[in-house]
């Protein structure tokens, strides 16, 4: 069958477009917490562990700019440590669960057949598992806290992924560079990773930003429950669990990690979805 | 009726049209003729104030005495569709995918009160299908996927119709269709157009076609009008030398020339050749004069516009031009029958595993040959199976049944070959694909692609592979500073010799050529179908040339095959087959060529 042909195509008009302000903020944002999470001792007024019994839990004032915990622990330094794990979990996420979604997504989009129905199957059977759910389950049940949580949501955010990798691999398949290059005699492996997967890797990345925003806010979750960080650890999902009951004495030890999280997810979400939007563009 | 005054399209401060005027009177067809970049769609679009966000347009277009682009928005709507209807470019994207056909057409006449009742509006559709030509009523049930792209064209044709307008600006109505559906549809406007005294403003690339189905003529070219006339005296003694190249890099069916006369270059956008004349760049008779300011057209006779300010100086040459350009050629030296073909298959049968059990049949039993040196033209329209034909003939599909022979080797079966008798195949044969802008890897350089192509046939030294690939270019007709760039800064006549520079980087002795030059702009055809008799000639190249063209096979093949729905109905030499047809099917894709 003969392709629907379009004549040449028109000299597209193409304006170089300007990055939106809420990226830039979104960008802003990203920044500071990163800065945070690897300058965090540096940066912080204070050791977010030394504990202040007598002084307890205070509103805000010009020594303690976010007031302190329950404990006397000064929130600033505990939510400028808490970066870190902010960062790290999710990123190890979000990458292994690339790794691992790109190496089965192009096997099942570019071989097909058995291959393609194995995949897949695995796949719908863990979109069919309540993701968090499973995570605490298996952390309560095996233990180990954030790494068995990072562990368990590699694997299931690997899923959803492997999913838009097939697609994008599928997109590229049928396309007649990959034709020729077969024509040529070039080995499969090559296809898949010289060919296929540099085209189809900036959706990837798309995604993993997103990747990055779901297991922030999962891992927090789980830090929450306590089942992720260990008690103690400035971590912002922890903080959520520990300063829920100084909302009236102290609210900004319960508001600001909770904006933390919301504000670096959010800005996750747009940069993906802005990242997304131009590689799509074509 | 329809009258456009300096007409000026820009887009995020870049021009693309510089002022176009246009007339148009009741009743008249009017071609707007232009290759990609010229502005044409967009101009249709700006009259019918249709044009897409971040596109604006200054100027006036005045219908009827009233200027278009000074309407309220909700003035304009009344007039669109039921004054003036526009038809969109491409028939399969044009329906709502999700709407029945029918409804479509329905959902113009729900408002009028004779219409009211559900009968009568299905009766009105049943009659307004058949005057597009669909006499089965049941199409009117049947979604747009289930439509050819001719069935597609006519129901948007009906649903453009359906208020009765008095003008239908056509955008390319036939380009995205087969050849004898091509002509089909045509007919069909002409035909509409007659019966309701309608005036047709038609947009199209194809030179020919204008000259056939239109009275006059308007050629625009990079956003500027440079000729106007009647489209008999512009066929006749072109005024401006694009309007002649134009019409030279079309290729005559009736005889094979020895070299088209090609456009060199490639089509430039608006704003990047402001200033002066915009076919300066690639005019053979262009001097100082006229690159110093852009020349305004200028009425050389009555009702024959021009752009070219060196026209009275030029008219002798370029009518000697026209005369030697299209003086045939001796026939080709049929080569000696003695000599082993270099492919051949032997009751070739492809059948591909349908939708719910229905299987299809794509080859019915094809057997051709081709013989060293020489090259043959697969002719046939989409469904023909000329595609399959050809991927099988590299390997990219295996066949279900009969004999493929390549080099002597049993090419049947690709991966049943011993690696060795594979990789002895690929050296012999390759293929050049159709689509100019997905045939390369938009990621890697010329030089990635070309050396990865280079190394299938052996390690070999880094400068030994430079040195081949700046061969490869030179033989292609590109500088060797080519090899640095990505296909995205490349036009797609240079991507095609890409392309082809990759095929022969294995020094085959055949190239399969898949539709190598439809998706290109007229003027770049010709320059890429010269290229392939170049080749051949330097090389001792074979070529296996798939098109539905014939009148590009007529130029590059000795003999043709016609393939219709999976079998060679006729077979012959080109001149054969092309001036004396036997088959009814040749003689209809014959037919189709617009004259």
């Amino acid at each position: 069958m003969s392709l629907h042909v379009d004549i040449a195509r028109p000299k597209g008009v193409t304006p170089r477009t300007a990055i939106p302000a809420a990226i830039v903020i979104a960008f802003i944002i990203v920044a500071i917490v990163v800065i945070c999470a690897f300058f965090g001792g540096s940066i912080a007024p204070d050791s977010p562990f030394t504990q202040r019994l007598q002084v307890g839990d205070v509103p805000p004032s010009a020594e303690f700019l976010a007031g302190t915990d329950l404990l006397g622990r000064d929130v600033l330094s505990r939510v400028i440590h808490g970066a870190w794990t902010a960062l790290v979990g999710p990123v190890v996420v979000a990458a292994g669960a690339f790794a691992i979604a790109t190496v089965l997504g192009l096997l099942s989009g570019y071989l097909g057949g058995a291959v393609d129905s194995a995949i897949m199957r695995w796949v719908d059977f863990m979109l069919a598992l309540p993701g968090p759910l499973v995570a605490i389950v298996v952390v309560g049940v095996v233990g180990g806290g954030y790494w068995t949580a990072v562990t368990v949501l590699i694997i299931l955010f690997t899923a959803p992924d492997t999913r838009i990798v097939r697609s994008a691999v599928l997109e590229q398949r049928p396309r007649p560079y990959i034709d020729a290059a077969r024509a040529l005699g070039v080995s499969k492996a090559r296809i898949l990773f010289i060919h296929i997967l540099p085209n189809v890797l900036p959706i990837i990345l798309a995604y993993v930003v997103l990747d990055f925003a779901f297991a922030l806010v999962n891992l927090a979750g789980l830090s929450f429950l306590g089942l992720g960080v260990e008690p103690g650890t400035p971590d912002w999902g922890r903080m959520l669990f520990e300063n829920r009951t100084i909302l009236f004495t102290n609210p900004v030890a319960l508001l600001l990690p909770a904006a933390m999280v919301i504000l670096t997810a959010v800005s996750m979400n747009l940069i993906g979805d802005w990242l997304f939007a131009r590689f799509t563009r074509q | 009726m329809l009258a456009l005054r300096d007409l000026a399209i820009s887009a995020a401060g870049r021009a693309i049209t510089t002022g176009t005027s246009l007339d148009i009177a009741r009743g008249e067809t009017i071609a707007i003729v232009g290759e990609s970049g010229s502005g044409k769609s967009l101009t249709a679009k700006a009259i019918a104030r249709l044009l897409p966000p971040g596109v604006s347009a200054t100027g006036r277009v005045t219908y009827d005495g009233t200027d278009l682009l000074a309407l309220p928005e909700r003035e304009m709507q009344q007039i669109r569709g039921s004054r003036l209807s526009l038809m969109l470019q491409d028939p399969f994207t044009m329906l709502n995918p999700l709407m029945k056909s029918g409804l479509h057409i329905a959902e113009m006449l729900r408002d009028r009160p004779e219409f009211r009742d559900r009968a009568a509006l299905k009766a009105e559709v049943a009659r307004r299908l058949t005057e597009v030509g669909i006499t089965d009523p049941d199409v009117a049930e049947r979604m747009p996927f289930q439509l050819s792209g001719g069935m597609s064209q006519r129901i948007s044709l009906a649903a453009a119709l359906a208020r009765d307008p008095e003008l239908l600006i056509a955008d390319e109505p036939s380009t995205a269709l087969d050849v004898t559906t091509q002509a089909e549809i045509i007919k069909l406007l002409k035909r509409v157009q007659q019966s309701r005294g309608m005036s047709l403003v038609l947009i199209t690339h194809n030179l020919r076609l204008a000259f056939s189905a239109c009275d006059r003529i308007y050629v625009l070219y990079a956003g500027s009008l440079l000729e106007v006339g009647t489209a008999r005296a512009v066929e006749a003694d072109p005024f401006h030398p694009y309007t002649l190249g134009l019409l030279l890099s079309e290729p005559p069916a009736d005889k094979r020339v020895p070299k088209l006369i090609a456009i060199r270059g490639k089509v430039p956008g608006a704003d990047e050749v402001a200033g002066r004349c915009v076919f300066s760049d690639r005019c053979d008779w262009a001097k100082e004069i006229c690159r110093v300011a852009a020349p305004a057209l200028a009425e050389l006779a009555p009702g024959r516009l021009t752009a070219c300010i060196r026209r009275s100086e030029i008219a002798a040459e370029m009518q000697a031009l026209r005369g030697s350009a299209l003086a045939p050629s001796d026939p080709p030296q049929p080569p000696d029958r003695g000599i082993q073909p270099i492919v051949r298959t032997a009751n070739l049968v492809k059948t591909f595993a349908g939708r719910h059990g229905r299987a299809v049949e794509a080859l019915k039993g094809v057997s051709i040959e081709v013989r060293p040196g020489e090259s043959v033209g697969l002719v046939g329209e989409s469904g023909s199976g000329k595609t399959t034909l050809g991927r099988s003939l590299v390997g990219l599909e295996t066949p279900t049944n009969g004999r493929i022979e390549i080099g002597g080797y049993d090419a049947s079966d690709f991966s049943a070959m011993t690696a060795v008798d594979r990789a002895a195949t690929r050296r012999t044969i390759q293929m050049v694909f159709q689509d100019p802008y997905s045939t390369l890897n938009p990621r890697h350089s010329v030089r990635r692609s070309l050396s990865e192509a280079i190394g299938t046939i052996g390690r070999f030294p880094g400068s030994e592979i430079d040195s081949r690939i700046a061969e490869l270019l030179r033989e292609v007709g590109l500088p060797e500073h080519y090899a640095e760039r990505r296909p995205s800064s490349l036009s797609g006549g240079e991507r095609q010799r890409v392309a082809i520079a990759r095929a022969l980087s294995v020094n085959p002795k055949i190239l399969v050529c898949d539709e190598p030059v439809s998706a290109l702009d007229v003027s770049v055809q010709a320059q890429i179908l010269n290229l392939f008799k170049r080749l051949q000639s330097e090389l001792g190249l074979s070529y296996l040339f798939i098109t539905h063209d014939l009148a590009v096979v007529r130029q590059i093949a000795e003999r043709i095959y016609v393939l219709y729905l999976g079998e060679i109905v006729e077979h012959g030499s080109a001149e054969e087959v092309i001036g004396r047809p036997q088959h009814p099917y040749t003689k209809r894709l014959i037919d189709s060529i617009p004259h």
